[in-house]
């Protein structure tokens, strides 16, 4: 059974790591779970961010989720959010290009053009 | 939507639009009187007996943000609900909350799958940091009770300015949910 104390554990190695990069997020990665999202993959979409996050010990990126934004036809839509650049929007998106976004884009800093729907604000 | 789980998860969005701050998930398998239950209730908004009547028609959004003015959530979760034998009840109050609950007839030939638990329960813990959930999970057979609970608001306590998506409290949030989901006998439901 998992307990408050191992948490503690977690959390003291993780102020660790933060002092050395001064606790900055780098990239915040938010996925639409509006009911279409949702009806369209968007959970295994999340779950697939979570996984790759947790396995390649992604500890500079923040995944959280959004409701609806009038891209329904691009469902499932989700925003990748870099401090000092454009917002990238990427649409239609499945586990499979999720893992092709967090290779290319949140770890090497490339954007996927191919799925992109939008860019801006 | 293809099982009860990814249902689960549209509600809870819902109840995250409404500004809940608390959102308390009940799921009780109950093999004595032959139902899945779901239980969602919030802190939100809520709506007055006007919007809630209009929550169940699926030419209704509360959604500004669309063209097409058309809100399918909870109508379809109301069908699924009724045509496994099951039903369907909202209550809502303008400023103290809603509280949702759908019921399946467990051995309905046409009840959809609960589908997968964790996932739904994963993403909306770590999806919405800014709400604290309790989760019940309940089996219930013969004379036999299964529970699990789960509070995040705890964890986060302890997790000070650590975010829930941080690789190893996603696993810890994950193995978790599974022990609580195998307590109950929740994975093949």
């Amino acid at each position: 059974m998992k307990t408050l104390a191992d948490l503690k554990k977690i959390r003291e190695k993780a102020q660790e790591e933060m002092k050395l990069r001064d606790g900055k997020v780098r990239i915040k990665i938010v996925v639409g779970m509006g009911t279409s999202g949702i009806a369209m993959g968007a959970r295994e979409v999340m779950k697939t961010f979570l996984e790759e996050i947790s396995n390649r010990n992604l500890t500079d990126v923040l995944v959280t989720q959004t409701g609806e934004k009038g891209l329904s036809s691009m469902e499932p839509v989700v925003d990748v959010i870099e401090e000092g650049k454009p917002k990238v929007t990427y649409g239609n998106m499945t586990p499979e290009k999720a893992r092709r976004v967090v290779v290319e884009h949140i770890v090497n800093g490339r954007v996927v053009s191919d799925y992109v729907v939008a860019t801006g604000d | 939507m293809q099982d009860i789980s990814l249902h689960l998860l549209d509600i809870i969005e819902n109840s995250v639009r409404a500004n809940a701050k608390n959102i308390q998930i009940r799921v009780i398998k109950d093999s004595n009187t032959n139902y899945l239950r779901l239980i969602v209730s919030d802190d939100g908004i809520g709506m007055d007996p006007d919007t809630l009547v209009k929550a169940q028609d699926p030419f209704f959004t509360s959604k500004t943000e669309r063209e097409k003015k058309v809100g399918l959530g909870i109508p379809l979760l109301k069908q699924n609900a009724e045509l496994c034998n099951g039903s369907f009840l909202i209550t809502s109050e303008p400023g103290k909350g809603t509280v949702l609950s759908a019921e399946f007839q467990l051995d309905h030939i046409d009840r959809m799958p609960l589908g997968n638990l964790k996932e739904t329960l994963l993403s909306a813990i770590v999806g919405h940091p800014e709400v604290n959930f309790s989760i019940i999970l309940t089996a219930l057979d013969k004379d036999k009770e299964k529970s699990f609970h789960f509070e995040t608001a705890p964890i986060k306590e302890e997790l000070g300015d650590i975010p829930l998506t941080y690789p190893d409290v996603i696993k810890y949030l994950e193995q978790s949910l599974n022990e609580g989901i195998q307590i109950t006998n929740m994975e093949d439901v």
